[in-house]
């Protein structure tokens, strides 16, 4: 099998999984979809590099982390290749409080938001996120402390700590639809 | 401590990332064309550029090592006279360094400060007249904001033209004529071929100096062109996916030139196909066109020959079994080898001139002229990171070679160089 059809195959298997982790990190679709393409793009350049290496995921979804922190977006985008639906999605997230963390995230300055999202969604480590963004772990902690704090500011616990699930129904599992679907 | 926040953040994100979209069914191959266009566009800038920053010397000095002594300087036409003083290989056989360029060839050399007085830094990109070099400042990566003419003789600069251009924007292919330093400037639109392609326009300033204005053209050019020439009152240029035009200095109708759809400026009025860099490792200008009188002539190629680029007169390239190059007349004729131990010959000016890798220490490069056989050192050395600067003369307008060396910039003008009669008299 040669390098090009490997490169389809890798992107055909995990496209979907790339574009819903830049929605986590980036809040909206557009974005998501660039920041996707771009990474895409940057992984077909080094490809039979990383391929050797075995890791193009954890390539890609490192490269995603830091064009969303970069100022990269701000002065270069480039036209999509596809247009991914418009729209908030906000409604359609379970409960209220779901809602409003998520609209809380979509204020938070992106280097705490892709802290808590490489910590909550893609399951990692302080160290292992310290890595991805190229900081050290006491910024890791910080941005995390000063992230996690504006949430738990906008949406105050109503049921404090208790035994009911405040998720709402259809999450037992914190993990169940977050993090890497392998 | 997990609390009731940190979970509700875990399904909040497993659930919002369930409305990402989807990823369309072409997205790879929209992807790797994207890919191939950056990337073509990256050499594109690289080989305007001349110079260009290569890492990993070692793989050079190990191949040269392997095919045996080599004594650069002496190359395969040892100049009758005392040409290639440099050349001799010392008694242990060790390959022995050329002496340095300016040492070789003095009234060729010029070393200059790497910076403008006001601390700016440029890029030398044309020679105007014989003591005097086109500068281009830039404000930011690949934007270009001003030129400058350097009078070598003398150290002085005087600004030609403020040319500040709008981000996406690329000032490139200098060239002087009538006058005049004409260039192009190439939108790059969203970089994508299919959707908005790439737009050129063309402008000019007098040489002394002034406001720079645009050489309008009857239509909107698409794609960029690889090598502007000014002939008498006309710009003539070649687009980077072929095809030769003119159009007058002063603007108007863009020409085809007739018999040459597919081909790019070599030396005008010689144009060829394919360009400086085919694909396919087909020969660079194997077929070249007189524009002026039609003569037409293919170059004689051998099975198994590879990297065959060829001149107005000559060809250079690798035999077939990879260990050796040649250089000889586009007729197949008066073939010799040349050195650099089958390395395939970078650039090939006026026929003669063209640079070679030195086996020893790696990442140097000598420059090379073919009909005197003299050798001279670039002085070119790898950095801490065991990187260099490479140099392929004949970019450009086809006589400067400028590379940054310590603080300064080497001028090289292989013009005066090609001057050199076979005897190495200078």
């Amino acid at each position: 099998m040669d390098d090009d059809s490997r490169f389809e195959d890798f992107v055909a298997e995990r496209a979907d999984a790339l574009l819903r982790y830049g929605y986590v990190l980036s809040g909206n679709p557009h974005d998501a979809a660039d920041l996707t393409q771009e990474a895409l793009i940057r992984l077909h350049r080094a490809w039979p590099r990383v391929r050797r290496k075995h890791e193009p995921e954890s390539y890609v979804r490192t490269t995603m982390a830091r064009l969303h922190v970069s100022v990269w977006r701000l002065r270069r985008r480039e036209r999509l290749v596809w247009d991914p639906p418009e729209g908030s999605h906000l409604d359609a997230l379970p409960s209220g409080i779901e809602q409003e963390l998520w609209r809380t995230l979509g204020t938070l300055p992106r280097k705490q938001r892709a802290v808590l999202v490489l910590r909550y969604y893609e399951q990692l480590t302080d160290e292992e996120i310290a890595g991805v963004l190229g900081v050290s772990r006491g910024t890791v902690r910080s941005h995390a402390s000063l992230g996690l704090g504006r949430l738990r500011s906008a949406v105050p616990d109503p049921a404090g700590p208790g035994p009911e699930d405040p998720a709402g129904p259809g999450a037992p599992n914190p993990t169940a639809t977050g993090g890497r679907t392998r | 401590m997990s609390d009731h926040l940190e979970d509700n953040l875990r399904t909040t994100l497993g659930h919002a990332a369930e409305h990402a979209p989807r990823a369309p069914g072409a997205l790879s191959a929209h992807v790797a064309a994207r890919s191939r266009r950056r990337r073509a566009r990256a050499q594109t800038l690289l080989a305007a550029a001349a110079v260009m920053l290569v890492a990993g010397g070692a793989g050079i000095a190990v191949r040269g090592i392997a095919d045996g002594p080599v004594t650069p300087a002496a190359g395969p036409f040892p100049a009758p006279g005392s040409g290639s003083a440099s050349g001799a290989p010392s008694p242990s056989g060790e390959p022995v360094v050329p002496d340095p360029v300016e040492k070789v060839w003095p009234e060729a050399v010029w070393k200059i400060p790497a910076k403008l007085s006001d601390g700016r830094e440029f890029q030398p990109q044309a020679f105007i007249d014989d003591r005097t070099l086109l500068l281009e400042t830039s404000e930011g990566f690949e934007k270009a904001d001003a030129i400058y003419s350097y009078d070598l003789v003398e150290h002085r600069v005087h600004k030609i033209a403020d040319i500040g251009t709008p981000k996406g924007v690329f000032a490139s292919g200098y060239t002087v004529g009538n006058g005049l330093i004409v260039w192009q400037t190439i939108d790059e639109a969203d970089g994508d071929e299919s959707t908005a392609p790439r737009t050129t326009e063309f402008w000019s300033v007098p040489v002394e100096g002034g406001r720079p204005t645009a050489i309008r053209t009857d239509r909107p050019l698409r794609g960029g062109a690889d090598k502007l020439t000014v002939t008498g009152d006309r710009l003539a240029f070649s687009l980077e996916r072929g095809g030769v035009f003119t159009v007058p200095l002063g603007g108007g109708t863009v020409e085809p030139v007739p018999g040459a759809d597919n081909h790019h400026i070599l030396r005008w009025p010689w144009v060829g196909t394919p360009g400086r860099h085919p694909r396919d490792g087909a020969t660079a200008f194997g077929e070249l066109v007189n524009v002026e009188n039609g003569d037409v002539d293919e170059a004689v190629v051998r099975p198994g020959e590879r990297d065959v680029r060829c001149g107005v007169t000559a060809c250079v390239g690798t035999r077939p079994d990879g260990g050796s190059a040649f250089f000889r007349l586009r007729d197949g004729s008066r073939e010799r080898d040349i050195p650099g131990g089958g390395e395939p010959p970078a650039g090939l000016v006026a026929d003669r001139l063209h640079t070679v890798r030195l086996p020893v220490p790696p990442g140097g490069q000598y420059l090379h002229d073919l009909v005197t056989g003299r050798s001279g050192d670039l002085g070119i050395r790898p950095d801490a990171k065991g990187q260099s600067v490479s140099v392929e003369p004949g970019i450009g307008d086809g006589r400067l070679v400028s590379y940054p060396l310590k603080g300064e910039y080497v001028i090289i003008d292989l013009a005066r160089i090609a001057a050199e009669s076979p005897a190495g008299t200078s």
